[in-house]
């Protein structure tokens, strides 16, 4: 079945909704639940261009670095009085900056993604580390919600995460580009055979992917009157374990933005509904572990078969 | 986690020259004083009282100390003052074992020395001024967690992790409390939020929609206060659901004054700094020596000591009415 993997994870999902909702029906009250899709839609954003990332056989460690940088900017930024339709643009910029970094030296010099962007991970840190001490920046107090109400804040940040997935979704299918990314992902020497540039498809997926983060980050800093410095940090295992639960294959040019959707709903559940069935913290990280692990051996699985 | 301070009575009370003690010794005491790092204001807030204590002492106080926390500069302005002849050191030492060594070799030239806020190793050092101990953190936790919700309902605690020595430490503490003094109290949850604010939002408003009858939050690392504070007031449960929390007066102020926040628990800093010059003053002037159990600190009173800690005392609680008095 072509969407096996996109179902079952669906499935998984539907199947712990209705444990919840016979066990702690509290789970389902309006306000926590949009609160929470509230708070992961920044995830979301992120998720998506690690699915991008993914399918074109790399993989990106530094986002949460990326993230705290650009929440950070932008806080000084608001902080400095700068409106909003400033603020926003400069995050996307910053972050896209960072991403081409990644993308040169990953696409240009041909240097392994996952020790470029593990040294960039702990370069963008320990700089903000040194930069901030942990200090938080305090915005002024028009830039929570962006200046609007609660309620209509909240679901602006759900509606451009939710207009973004829909969008990339649709370009992956429908847009050369999007095809490029899988192209390169699969068969980079087939694809540059068939006249698609793999360095550049490589080095753009990583120039989006740090504008991505850039527009996640400043989604995130609406959604609070402080920054924390160390905002965005374990991003990047939340994002890579979305998109693998969501059947996007590790080895590149297999997967889709919605299974990385419905897998980044599965984790995002998972700690809510522990505390809503009295189940011990102790647990959280194994049992996320664990539906990691499961993904992968079905990855395994299935590769095995098709082989045969 | 903030960095380990002590804590000290910010305004100091005026204690005009009941305790101004001895100067008679000859020569004029030099003390120097060293920061984790200069700029940060919760070390000024420090040097604020430890001015205060050598103006009324007759010491003549050197501050100096990295630019941002570097624990070889802190070497090198050690061995700067070795050079110096100072009298005493006092030090907020960034790296335990890094320190140490420069700490030793003063002690060898016959400078009294001193830690305070985060200590270097036993050997290396006189005395450790030590800001909280666990057992104080703990027991005034409970007893305002108790205080807000009239001894009874449940509360449950956002940490960081749920394997810092530290929070564990705190938490047996707090529990001893409540087994003692607060049984109509429950604990119906511990949630780690990995010291970091958003996540601390996140854990705080599910706790509160799965365990309707929360009365309290407690945020025992100092992101989550700001975190759990922000979950209530979105969730429209200010005053129904209430925060405390160990934490800094700068990330909470928003929230104290809003009336988000009733409680946020640290130790005076002023006070600390206070502490710390009085205490390498009277080792330098040889009237406190390893082993005594009490030391008159002036303004502050009798000060305890355990084995080789100078305690500052019970932590301070910063709330609506005074913390506007802090800047850190």
């Amino acid at each position: 079945m072509k969407y096996f993997r996109e179902i079952s994870v669906a499935l998984a999902l539907l199947a712990l909704l209705v444990a919840l909702a016979i066990v702690a029906p509290a789970f389902f009250q309006p306000q926590p639940l949009l609160s929470l899709a509230t708070r992961e839609a920044p995830t979301l954003i992120v998720a998506c261009g690690m699915a991008l990332v993914i399918i074109c056989r790399q993989i990106d460690i530094s986002v949460a670095s990326q993230f705290a940088i650009c929440s950070v900017c932008a806080g000084l930024l608001a902080a400095m009085k700068l409106p909003l339709v400033v603020v926003l643009p400069a995050s996307i910029c910053i972050g896209a900056i960072l991403g081409s970094i990644n993308g040169a030296l990953i696409a240009g010099l041909g240097l392994p993604s996952i020790v470029v962007t593990l040294a960039t991970m702990v370069t963008w840190r320990e700089a903000l580390r040194w930069q901030r001490q942990g200090e938080f920046v305090n915005l002024p107090d028009n830039v929570q919600w962006f200046g609007l109400s609660q309620f209509a804040g909240q679901w602006t940040v759900i509606a451009v995460a939710v207009v973004l997935l829909i969008l990339l979704a649709i370009a992956m299918k429908r847009i050369a580009a999007g095809r490029f990314v899988y192209a390169v992902g699969s068969d980079a020497e087939a694809a540059r055979l068939a006249g698609i540039p793999p360095q550049r498809v490589t080095f753009l997926t990583f120039a989006f992917m740090g504008a991505l983060v850039g527009l996640a980050a400043m989604m995130n800093v609406v959604q609070s009157p402080q920054v924390d410095p160390k905002s965005g940090t374990g991003i990047e295992l939340k994002t890579i374990a979305a998109v693998v639960v969501g059947g996007v294959a590790i080895s590149g040019g297999r997967g889709n933005l919605w299974g990385a959707f419905a897998g980044l709903l599965l984790l995002a559940c998972v700690s809510p509904a522990l505390t809503h069935l009295h189940v011990d913290s102790y647990w959280e990280k194994a049992i996320q572990g664990m539906i990691i692990l499961l993904a992968v051996v079905a990855d395994g699985i299935r590769s095995k078969r098709g082989n045969a | 986690m903030f960095s380990v301070s002590v804590l000290t009575s910010g305004c100091s009370k005026s204690s005009d020259s009941t305790a101004t003690t001895g100067t008679a010794k000859g020569k004029k005491v030099t003390i120097a004083l060293m920061p984790k790092s200069k700029g940060n204001a919760y070390f000024i807030s420090c040097k604020n009282g430890a001015d205060k204590a050598a103006k009324e002492l007759g010491v003549d106080l050197v501050f100096d100390g990295p630019t941002d926390p570097d624990p070889a500069k802190q070497n090198e302005i050690i061995e700067n003052w070795i050079t110096l002849g100072v009298d005493g050191i006092a030090a907020a030492c960034e790296n335990k074992e890094g320190i140490s060594t420069a700490l030793r070799k003063a002690k060898q030239k016959g400078i009294k020395v001193v830690t305070y806020d985060a200590d270097s190793l036993a050997d290396a050092r006189d005395f450790f001024v030590n800001q909280a101990t666990p057992e104080g953190i703990g027991f005034t936790l409970m007893d305002e967690a108790a205080r807000l919700s009239n001894s009874e309902g449940e509360f449950a605690i956002i940490t960081a992790s749920l394997t810092a020595a530290n929070m564990i430490e705190w938490q047996k503490y707090i529990e001893q409390r409540r087994v003692e003094k607060y049984p109509n109290m429950k604990m119906v949850a511990l949630r780690p939020c990995d010291d970091l604010k958003d996540k601390a939002q996140s854990e705080a408003t599910s706790l509160m929609s799965a365990n309707p009858n929360l009365k309290l939050i407690m945020a025992i690392c100092s992101p989550a206060v700001p975190g759990a504070a922000e979950a209530v007031k979105q969730a429209g449960k200010v005053g129904q659901v209430k925060v405390i929390g160990l934490g800094l007066p700068s990330e909470n102020r928003r929230y104290v004054k809003e009336g988000v926040t009733d409680s946020v628990i640290l130790w005076k800093t002023e006070d600390l700094g206070n502490l710390t010059i009085r205490a390498t003053k009277a080792l330098v002037d040889g009237d406190l020596k390893p082993g005594a159990t009490s030391f008159n600190a002036g303004d502050l009173g009798a000060i305890e000591i355990k084995g080789d800690n100078i305690l500052l005392g019970k932590p301070f609680i910063f709330n609506k009415e005074n913390i506007d008095q802090f800047n850190f």
